[in-house]
């Protein structure tokens, strides 16, 4: 597979007025390709930052993220763009959909990102993917929508064009416990079924006794390997 | 190919307020400069039209200025006079059309009466009546088109060249009430000059209510070229239509003498233009402040605004737009509000420049039309590019920016 995980000596640090502040620094992260994973933490330890350097929105200063054969690292900026486009779905804790447009017109977004004018394929495939996640049309404003399916809306999005990776980011933690619920089954039960790989950061433990693995970052190092004898699925 | 306007619409209309007032800033800015601009264009070509009759101008010496105002524009003003002489002689010269005496002084309600002759009504036989016919005695009248007067209507002028404000009209007319009556015969077609609203009598009629000589033998009582009596009596100003440029040039010169100037309206027209010019360089130049200070205005409007929007364009990109994605995104909504704002611009100046047009015709009764040329254009074509030009500065900005600090801010 293409799309397992392999990062090495990633070190991230800030320049701060007190100094340098070493966000990240761990030795090794293997995904394999097609697993489910999460990432869990005390608040501050990192968890966002490895997100951000694993979808290559952040640069490290050193070490190597590799997604099957393609080193993030040694990417420009804007074949990590192209990469992201391609390759990745993301879900955010506060979801961050656009206000003033349509569920539909949300999920169909990234559509826009190197097209002009959307083929009718692509609109059918957001129509199904919002009937999928239990928004069907998808024609109400997006701020008229529950946070639960605000959320449903943003996992349509991530999912437009069939990413074979998908990095979320506490997606659970603004929702009540049924809709965090139904999120967290509707995500990774399209993933499995799909052979997506999949990065969770979450505190959830409804999230996180569902994933194949779980690794705890402290202090922007990775302490244990806690859950990877969790059975699959 | 990308798409940024799904983007920009959504956040157009999350922000209807803000970009309708950034829209409306700009428009007015736009406006002033081209109401400015075709206004004083309008005024230069109705002003200038309006002298077209009037080719080369005799009058005593004095104010070049005030002999075009009081003759062309109708101006009241109590003009010194040039001889009887002076007009015996114009009429002698080969090279004149027609010499036209005209005669201010009278009035009726507020329209000027003015003793003239038949060529020059017609302007030597090429302008008809709209109605009825040119004056063919001593009491008849032709009126402008802005005459409220009936053909037929009868009336006695009264002296004096303003209707006195304070007292009602009939009564006012009581106190210098001449002793005649004249009837109107003809009403002239519409010229877009102040000389619409004259009523235009033979200039015979005007000497004789003012008791001097009609300018015609003893006994003669026709009325028009030539003046050939022992006595001709002196006019504020006197019309040459000359036969060629030669001759105007010739005429000219022949009658800037000690006792007589002449001049060619269009000469005044030209200085007075300067001056209007300058007003309008200097309107035009706080315009283009306006404009430019409204745009740096929009701009930190804009830069503003980009602080919010860090998040929305960071985003953006971590769902995999590219930089050019989102520099798009940001030029597209600055480039809309100002080219928007422009052509509502442009369209607003122009509206307000037909609405002076009109307050101006209406007090003075030159035509003016309010029209857009290549001037206006080019000006909102100017605004557009410069804002299309700097709305690349906080579209760079947004392209630059990280991510990964957008996403947590």
């Amino acid at each position: 597979m293409t799309n397992g995980l392999k990062a090495t000596n990633l070190i991230l640090a800030y320049r701060m007025s007190a100094g340098i502040h070493t966000v990240l620094n761990l030795e090794e992260l293997i995904v394999p390709a097609g697993s489910v994973v999460g990432i869990t933490g005390p608040s501050g330890s990192g968890k966002t930052s490895l997100l951000h350097v694993l979808g290559g929105l952040e640069r490290p200063q050193y070490g190597s993220v590799c997604w099957g054969g393609d080193d993030l690292c040694r990417l420009t900026e804007t074949e990590r763009d192209r990469w992201r486009r391609e390759r990745v779905g993301m879900i955010f804790q506060d979801f961050h959909l656009l206000p003033g447009m349509t569920a539909l017109q949300n999920v169909l977004v990234p559509a826009t990102f190197d097209r002009f004018v959307l083929s009718g394929q692509v609109k059918d495939r957001a129509r199904a993917l919002l009937t999928h996640v239990g928004v069907p049309g998808g024609l109400q404003r997006v701020e008229t929508l529950s946070r639960g399916e605000m959320q449903r809306v943003a996992v349509a999005r991530a999912l437009l064009f069939a990413p074979s990776i998908v990095l979320a980011d506490e997606p659970t933690a603004s929702l009540d416990g049924a809709s965090s619920e139904r999120v967290t089954m509707l995500l990774l039960d399209s993933c499995r079924e799909a052979r997506t790989t999949v990065v969770v950061v979450s505190h959830d433990s409804a999230v996180l006794r569902r994933l194949d693995a779980v690794h705890t970052l402290v202090g922007g190092r990775l302490t244990t390997t806690a859950q990877d004898t969790v059975s699959r699925c | 190919m990308l798409n940024p306007l799904p983007v920009v619409v959504a956040d157009i209309r999350r922000s209807r307020t803000g970009f309708l007032a950034v829209v409306g800033l700009i428009a007015v800015a736009v406006a002033l400069g081209v109401s400015v601009s075709a206004q004083e264009r309008a005024l230069r070509t109705g002003s200038a039209r309006a002298a077209d009759a009037f080719d080369l101008l005799v009058g005593a010496p004095g104010s070049p200025t005030q002999l075009v105002l009081t003759s062309v524009y109708l101006q009241p003003a109590a003009l010194p006079l040039v001889p009887g002489a002076v007009l015996k002689r114009l009429q002698q010269e080969s090279g004149a059309v027609y010499v036209a005496p005209i005669a201010f002084g009278d009035r009726y309600r507020d329209y000027p009466v003015v003793g003239s002759t038949a060529a020059f009504v017609t302007l030597g036989g090429t302008r008809k009546p709209a109605e009825g016919r040119i004056f063919a005695s001593e009491r008849e009248v032709v009126v402008g088109a802005d005459v409220r007067l009936a053909l037929g209507a009868r009336f006695a002028p009264s002296h004096g060249v303003v209707a006195p404000k304070a007292e009602p009209e009939d009564k006012a007319s009581d106190h210098d009430h001449h002793d005649v009556e004249y009837v109107v015969v003809g009403r002239m077609p519409r010229s877009g000059t102040p000389w619409d609203r004259a009523i235009v009598a033979p200039v015979e009629a005007v000497w004789e209510v003012h008791g001097l000589s009609n300018g015609h033998p003893e006994g003669a009582e026709r009325i028009g070229p030539p003046w050939d009596g022992p006595e001709v009596a002196g006019v504020p100003a006197i019309v040459v239509k000359p036969k060629t440029v030669a001759d105007a040039y010739k005429l000219r010169g022949k009658y800037r003498t000690e006792g007589t100037t002449a001049l060619f309206p269009a000469e005044v027209l030209v200085d007075l233009y300067s001056l209007l010019g300058d007003a309008r360089d200097l309107l035009a130049a706080i315009s283009v402040a306006t404009q430019a200070l409204v745009i740096a205005a929009v701009l930190l409007a804009v830069f503003a605004s980009l602080a919010l929007r860090r998040q929305q364009l960071a985003i953006l990109r971590a769902l995999g737009a590219s930089r050019r994605y989102v520099f798009a995104v940001v030029w597209t909504h600055v480039s809309l509000m100002i080219t928007l704002g422009s052509v509502l611009g442009l369209v607003a100046g122009w509206a307000g420049a037909a609405v002076l047009s009109a307050v101006f015709s209406a007090r003075t009764g030159i035509a003016l039309s309010a029209t857009l040329a290549r001037q206006e254009l080019l000006m909102a074509a100017a605004v557009i590019a410069i804002g299309m030009l700097l709305a690349g500065i906080p579209s760079w900005s947004s392209y630059r920016q990280s991510v990964s600090a957008g996403l947590r801010s």
